[in-house]
């Protein structure tokens, strides 16, 4: 496999069979097209490439400036593929809730416009939309750009209909599946392959899967936001059935710990959908084995990309799949006792003692508000920092006096708990914290 | 008959005090009987409690400052005087509200004057010595001279600002025309600076119309920032305020709000019959088979809202300062906290009566129910609020499901004109009300009690009557009667 350009590389995705043992299917063959293998590593690779590529010349001679509305997938591929030509890449949403994405989408260059969000008082004069402001800037005479415009441009649903389709009859020997499931995203992928199938054999069955309402499923729209949807046609599916983020990561972890599928939560729930929909079929795929035994039945989902970017993601819904070893010196472990027990000292007495025995003064907030206000000769680590340095031991001398600060004296009492029990002999908090020292009206500075 | 099918209901949430009021036999019937119809009933005692929620939310993250109460949210004296006897505090935004919150017992230190200003407001606000949170320069300008020409004592202000840049990604804010751009925040702090001998700058302000946090979260993160710059110029500002927007819980169930609005897309889409009155869409409409424009509608059903809003846009990262908890900037950098609820410290707090004159069929044979209040008497229209009314039989019994088939029925209000439906959706009830009885539309006393209200043909404007439990049953005056200390067992 030798290519000219990367975006070669789009498309010919495998069609890997999923093992019976995982699914528990008994009729039915179970294959995953893969593309999270695509090079940019999802299936928008094929509609961006697909739709950016007959504009990129005109819009290398014009400087124009790509964009698309996206919060994902197809912003990375376009902004690769811009980047690729020379052109700048602009992705406009309010839907980009993946920390991961937008910071590689930065990396690549992208530049990122976040519309508002929800009015809280209600404006009954203002008629118009983010989305429409956006489209009207669009076509404001003597802008420059090259607006993919995934949710109504047929070229997104051609890319499936002359790729994905076609490669998924050819692999399963020139036969359409029995079933195909898809999440609706754009609804490209589910809308170009189901045409290509149907056009194999009109008795294919088309599952598309949408987010429960009111969750969040990255790339997969509501039961209502899908209507929004220039290129959704309700027709196009046998059936429209709803997913929710758990669920969907059950299946992401079942394909990656069971399969080897290192698939996104949205292949997770295209998983989880086709299995708890085809599971319901069983038993009259069973009566049917009575009358013409030896019939197998297929069914092929789409895993749309890979589990890397969705890992706060995942952290966030699920914390308990990242377990974290015990610590030693976790200021967590401190009883309320010890905590009330920490040696503490009042602004006053802490000025004299600063005074006549030069402690070190040690705050604990962040270098920004440390650089704004401080006590003058305090040094500043910051408490995550601290955390960290007190896990391997005590990281000053037994014989140097120290004094911690925070705002109001309660992690720094935490910590002088802490220090105390690790076996520090004279350390201690700053009660009430700078907060309290202020409005004693003692010195800070800025220097 | 009614063309839903099934009822698609949207039950208001009830905490405790409203639930309670609503159960309380014939004492809402015989108060409009004796007080007309409309009738707004509020709770003093509610106010209080979600101030101490607020306060709470405070206390978690051990921040100190001020709630201030947006005024023109209501306009009863009933709960601003019960609010004075917390220590909570209030924004004013006009020369009347400053008047009210002087006279309802608020001392200069617990008022801020905020919003658009003329020169009585800005006089009244120097001359008693609140707050002044400013708009702009010119705003500035104004009350140094009036400060300076009438020989008043230094006052403090804050300075609202608006537009926020930050780091990573642009936020496409929505534009408002509050607030001075923080990208001009030079130009402002000279005018501070010009007039420091009758001026002190004690903090800045933003406030965003905007349900999301990430948004208002940058905002904090704005101020923080230019707070650092007033610091390095040698001022002493203390404080950031955020401003409202906390947004409030109204209905029940989740699950109804959701089915709601997917139902009412159908029938956009023509997928179904209407829901609303001639087809009106609520912002959404069919573009040959797409759906376009945006629900115009309050998003009434909201898990998250109020102080426990408040409580998590707090624990949310500072993106731009190493992502620590925007409590922990604030605390960290010795900044007081102030926020202006206006809608969230209300929730709960009272309710609309009014009459049924008259229930009829429309020519397309659906129920219309003729109230004796007009819709700016509850503008839940005007605010895209919905949710159904509880349906109050003569002696004062809920009626509840069950007691009749359910009945989807239009409200119509009083006035002659077409336009003059109290709400444009097909509300839901237990069954067909009867005329004589009352309606209720509860949580209403957040802008829609009588931020619009009018005496558009010489209707009468609802009166105001105050209301509490004492020793287990419930007690009322009359809105401006209401004093805190008049409640054996208020607080002193």
């Amino acid at each position: 496999m030798r290519y000219e350009s990367i975006t070669e590389a789009i498309g010919n995705t495998p069609l890997v069979r999923i093992d019976p043992a995982v699914h528990g299917l008994r009729h039915i063959d179970l294959y995953a097209k893969l593309e999270l293998l695509n090079p940019f590593g999802s299936v928008k690779d094929r509609a961006a490439w697909n739709m950016a590529r007959p504009g990129l010349a005109a819009a290398a001679e014009h400087g124009s400036q790509v964009v698309e509305l996206s919060s994902g997938n197809t912003a990375k591929a376009l902004a690769v593929i811009a980047g690729m030509h020379g052109l700048p890449f602009k992705s406009v949403t309010n839907r980009m809730r993946i920390p991961e994405i937008k910071d590689l989408l930065l990396l690549l260059g992208a530049d990122i416009e976040e519309l508002p969000g929800q009015s809280e008082c209600l404006d009954p004069t203002n008629t118009e939309d983010p989305l429409t402001l956006f489209h009207r800037e669009l076509s404001e005479p003597g802008s420059s750009y090259l607006h993919t415009d995934q949710y109504f441009n047929p070229r997104n649903t051609e890319a499936h209909a002359t790729g994905t389709g076609p490669e998924i009859v050819k692999d399963l020997d020139g036969r359409a599946p029995d079933w195909f499931v898809a999440c609706v995203g754009t609804a490209g992928s589910s809308t170009g392959v189901a045409r290509v199938l149907r056009e194999h054999d009109p008795r294919v069955q088309v599952v598309g899967l949408v987010a429960a309402k009111s969750d969040f499923i990255p790339g997969i729209r509501t039961l209502d936001e899908v209507h929004e949807v220039g290129l959704f046609d309700p027709a196009t599916y046998d059936t429209v059935e709803s997913v929710t983020s758990d669920e969907a990561i059950e299946g992401m972890l079942t394909l990656a710990r069971r399969c080897g599928i290192l698939a996104g939560p949205t292949g997770g729930a295209a998983y989880f959908g086709t299995v708890r929909h085809l599971r319901s079929l069983e038993a009259r795929l069973t009566e049917d084995q009575q009358t013409d035994p030896g019939v197998r039945r297929s069914a092929v989902f789409i895993v749309c990309d890979r589990i890397e970017s969705y890992l706060s993601y995942t952290r966030r819904r699920r914390p308990d799949l990242f377990r974290l070893p015990p610590r030693r010196n976790d200021p967590a472990d401190l009883t309320d006792a010890e905590v009330a027990a920490a040696p503490a000292v009042d602004t006053p007495d802490a000025q004299k003692w600063i005074e006549r025995d030069r402690p070190l003064v040690v705050d604990l907030r962040s270098p920004f508000a440390y650089a704004a206000l401080h006590i003058e000769g305090a040094i500043n680590i910051v408490d995550e920092l601290f955390d960290e340095l007190v896990r391997g031991g005590l990281p000053f001398s037994t014989r140097q006096p120290v004094l911690l600060v925070c705002p109001v004296g309660e992690q720094s009492a935490r910590y002088a708990a802490l220090l105390t029990r690790m076996g520090h002999p004279d350390v201690r908090s700053l009660t009430g914290g700078v907060i309290a020292w202020r409005d004693a009206g003692a010195p800070l500075v800025r220097d | 008959m009614p063309s839903s099918p099934e009822p698609l209901s949207l039950e208001p949430r009830l905490d405790v005090r409203l639930a309670s009021l609503l159960g309380a036999g014939d004492f809402l019937p015989s108060l409009v009987d004796a007080l007309g119809s409309p009738l707004n009933v509020l709770l003093p005692d509610q106010i209080a409690e979600n101030a101490a929620r607020f306060r709470a939310a405070y206390g978690t993250h051990r921040l100190g400052g001020q709630v201030y109460f947006a005024h023109k949210a209501n306009r009863s004296s009933a709960l601003l005087r019960r609010l004075a006897a917390t220590d909570a505090a209030v924004d004013v935004a006009s020369l009347g509200e400053l008047q009210h919150a002087l006279g309802a017992g608020f001392v200069p230190d617990r008022i801020m004057a905020t919003g658009p200003k003329n020169r009585e407001f800005l006089w009244l606000a120097a001359r008693t010595g609140v707050t002044v949170h400013a708009d702009s320069a010119g705003e500035l300008d104004e009350l140094a001279a009036l400060v300076r020409a009438h020989q008043l004592a230094r006052i403090r202000v804050l300075v609202r600002l608006s537009a926020f840049d930050g780091p990573g990604v642009k936020v496409l804010t929505r534009p408002s025309r509050f607030g001075t751009p923080a990208g001009e925040l030079d130009p402002l702090l000279k005018t501070v600076e010009r007039h420091a001998d009758v001026l002190e700058l004690t903090g800045v302000g933003y406030h965003l119309d905007t349900t999301s946090a990430e948004e208002k979260a940058r905002a904090l993160e704005g101020c923080v920032r230019a707070l650092d710059v007033c610091r390095g110029r040698g001022l002493r500002p203390r404080a950031v305020d955020i401003g409202g927007g906390f947004g409030v819980n109204y209905l029940a169930h989740a699950a109804q709000w959701e089915r709601y609005t997917s139902e009412l897309t159908a029938a956009v889409l023509g997928h179904r019959p209407p829901l609303t009155w001639r087809g009106h869409g609520y912002g959404l409409r069919n573009d040959a088979g797409t759906l376009r424009g945006a629900l115009g509608l309050y998003p009434a059903h909201r898990p998250v809202a109020g102080a426990r809003y408040l409580d998590e846009l707090l624990a949310l990262p500072a993106a731009s300062f190493g992502g620590r908890s925007l409590a922990t900037l604030l605390l960290e950098n010795l900044y007081d906290l102030y926020t202006e609820p206006g809608r969230a410290l209300v929730d709960q707090c009272g309710l609309v009566l009014a009459r049924v004159l008259e229930v009829r069929r429309t020519d397309g044979g659906e129920p219309l129910v003729r109230l004796a209040m007009k819709a700016d008497d509850a503008g839940l229209e005007e605010h895209g609020v919905l949710m159904d009314p509880v349906l109050l039989g003569r002696d004062g019994t809920r009626a509840v499901a069950g007691d009749g088939p359910a009945a989807g029925v239009y409200l119509a209000g009083s006035l002659c004109l077409e336009a003059d439906l109290i709400t444009r959706r097909m509300v839901f009830l237990p069954r067909l009300p009867r005329p004589g009885e009352l309606l209720a539309f509860v949580n209403t006393a957040g802008y829609c009690m009588d931020f619009q209200t009018s005496r558009a043909q010489h209707q009468p404007v609802a009166r105001k009557v105050a209301a509490w439990q004492e020793d287990g049953s419930w007690r009322w005056c009359l809105d401006e009667q209401y004093w805190p200390i008049t409640r054996p067992g208020g607080e002193p």
